[in-house]
């Protein structure tokens, strides 16, 4: 029976019911596209990185795990000290360097010879390997999103670079460079951002990471293998908190406009509420009936979020193709109970408003 | 607590001869006051109020607006705390009981009929009955269900909402809710209120056979003369007292 009561009190004002869904639908899918983006952006930069190949990365002392926000280049001269360790194969320099025109993204300075060396080289789409100071590779998806095709001349940190190969997606960056050239650019002459390393065995990695972090004691050296594991929200700085200012600005959206809708609904109820007292309803049981239908509305609001996530996961990828957006049931689960835990609280005062009305002031009202 | 009164008893029910018996009041109120506050200034509505209902019994409170009848009728059913005195509601005293005791004798013990019918407009006609059976905590009782609804002559009228029932029809759901539980005494705020003259007759028609047929202890506030000859007493109030008690035949 009150399954029923509540089920036909949702619907009695349709439209109060649909903004309330809508918020919490909006509540929902900023958490998860939020996180989703965050969270998609890093694990997929993470593949690409551990997709270079080499075995151990070293950046220089001050660098952060998320390598678009690496500063402080290091010599270059420090790749030669690398190369006569035991167990190196090969050393590539990089100057990675963020560009925020045209897009977000890391355009990575190589050295083409030390790059393929540990890298095994690119596999090709169309066109061909750097060879002059002004060649531009692109990967697949880059391509895509940007519309560049080989011999295409592109406007990259204020240079004008030439297309001269599309690339198979996964080494690294989307975009790359020649080194002098890009040292250049970014006035860090002789200097790189990372080293990469390619060890003459997989199974040597931990010791040439031994042997570098007594040679190189302060630099932070670490296996590529195990990257994926540290591009988390949770390492790089402030990300966490913006994340979670998302989720606390989503949550209080959801919050306002269900204690709003509530509010007014425990208002235009009010004779109602005085009529379950009159037939000997208790505090519990309306209080009961207002969080069942708040939850109610959640459950329906979290389903339109769901499906609002998928939708605006799909719109960004259409317009954003390099763009990643994981989606993940951990975060729609998360999502859900953030709403729901945020809804109840929005709905808990003017339930308590609704069972300490005054029975006969109830049944007066008008 | 024990008085000897003489009422009619309803078994036969075609018994015209009155019997002696003792009997315990089903309601009795002793020295009951009500008093309202408007800002700092206190509003007696009811001074002192000496009032018994015997079991069965069908009484009818007159008196003109602001006399007190309305707050007459939420103390004793325990929708208002009384501010001074004491209410018995079968043995229960009111005035000693919590919030909640006396949410749960209301539950048990009390229906009301209200002037403006009160029914929940997003429930049909059944669903306005059968929240009150939930409420109850007992649980749907088709039987009982049955046999109030025939003989209010809403089961063809049960599927519908509150708007799509004329006022009559929505008057005697709203009986229907306040007698489905089987409670000691029905209080009827002035029921035919709203109603033209003949579905007032049906009303009282109804709460007369309630009286008669079933036993039920009924109390109404009226304004109009004419209902009061279906009951068994009348009562008239002025100033929050009670001024007189005398059969209606």
């Amino acid at each position: 029976m009150m399954g029923e009561f509540v089920f036909r009190n949702l619907f009695h004002r349709p439209v109060r019911t649909l903004i309330g869904v809508l918020a919490i639908a909006v509540e929902v899918t900023l958490v998860v596209t939020i996180v989703g983006l965050t969270s998609g952006m890093l694990q997929e930069t993470a593949k690409r990185i551990e997709g270079i190949g080499a075995d151990v990365m070293m950046q220089s002392p001050s660098a952060q795990i998320f390598l678009a926000f690496s500063g402080s280049p290091m010599p270059i001269k420090i790749a030669d000290k690398i190369a006569e360790l035991k167990y190196v194969r090969a050393v590539a320099p990089a100057l990675l360097q963020f560009n925020s025109t045209g897009g977000v993204e890391v355009v990575y300075g190589i050295d083409p010879d030390s790059f393929r060396a540990v890298s095994s080289g690119f596999v090709f789409h169309q066109g061909r390997d750097i060879q002059g100071p002004d060649d531009l590779l692109v990967d697949d998806w880059a391509a895509k999103a940007k519309h560049l095709k080989v011999g295409d001349t592109y406007n990259l940190l204020n240079h004008d670079w030439h297309v001269v190969g599309i690339v198979e997606h996964g080494k690294g960056a989307r975009l790359f460079v020649p080194i002098t050239t890009l040292q250049d650019l970014v006035g860090a002459h002789d200097k790189a951002s990372i080293f990469l390393v390619k060890c003459t065995r997989p199974e040597h990695a931990d010791d040439v990471i031994e042997e570098m972090k007594a040679t190189f004691p302060t630099y932070p050296v670490r296996p590529l293998k195990d990257f994926m594991t540290l591009m988390t929200s949770t390492n790089i700085p402030a990300l966490q908190t913006f994340i979670n200012s998302m989720i606390a600005l989503a949550v209080s959206i959801g919050l306002l406009v269900i204690f709003l809708t509530m509010y007014t609904t425990v208002l235009e109820r009010t004779r109602d509420i005085g009529v379950l007292k009159s037939l000997g309803a208790g505090k519990l049981l309306i209080v009961r009936s207002l969080l069942t239908e708040t939850t109610l509305l959640c459950f329906f609001g979290i389903a339109a979020g769901i499906g609002l996530s998928y939708l605006v996961r799909a719109g960004f990828l259409a317009l954003f193709p390099t763009l990643s957006i994981l989606i993940t049931p951990e975060w729609l689960i998360r999502a859900a109970c953030i709403s729901l835990v945020g809804a109840v609280l929005g709905a808990s005062y003017p339930a308590w408003l609704a069972s300490r009305k005054d029975p006969v002031e109830a049944l007066t009202y008008d | 607590m024990g008085i000897t009164v003489k009422i009619r008893t309803h078994q036969p029910f075609d018994s015209t001869e009155p019997n002696l018996h003792t009997v315990e009041p089903i309601l009795r109120t002793e020295n009951l006051w009500k008093l309202y506050h408007a800002g700092k200034v206190e509003v007696p509505a009811l001074r002192g109020v000496n009032f018994d209902v015997l079991p069965g019994e069908s009484v009818a409170v007159m008196g003109p607006s602001g006399c007190g009848k309305s707050s007459l009728l939420y103390v004793i059913g325990g929708l208002a705390q009384a501010s001074r005195g004491r209410v018995f509601v079968d043995g229960n005293d009111l005035s000693a009981m919590s919030d909640p005791e006396r949410t749960k004798l209301r539950r048990h013990k009390i229906g009301f009929v209200f002037q403006r019918f009160n029914l929940l407009p997003t429930l049909t006609a059944k669903g306005n009955i059968a929240i009150a059976q939930y409420i109850h905590g007992d649980g749907f009782d088709p039987h009982r269900f049955e046999v109030v609804t025939r003989m209010l002559g809403i089961e063809e009228r049960l599927h519908h909402r509150p708007a799509e029932l004329s006022g009559g029809e929505q008057q005697r759901v709203a009986i229907a809710r306040a007698i489905i539980n089987e409670p000691k005494i029905l209080l009827a705020d002035e029921p035919t209120g709203n109603l033209d003259t003949k579905n007032s007759e049906i009303v009282l028609e109804m709460l007369r056979r309630l009286n008669k047929d079933l036993g039920q202890t009924i109390v109404m506030i009226t304004h109009n003369p004419e209902a009061t000859t279906y009951f068994d007493r009348v009562v008239h109030m002025r100033d929050g007292v009670i001024v007189d008690g005398i059969p209606a035949d």
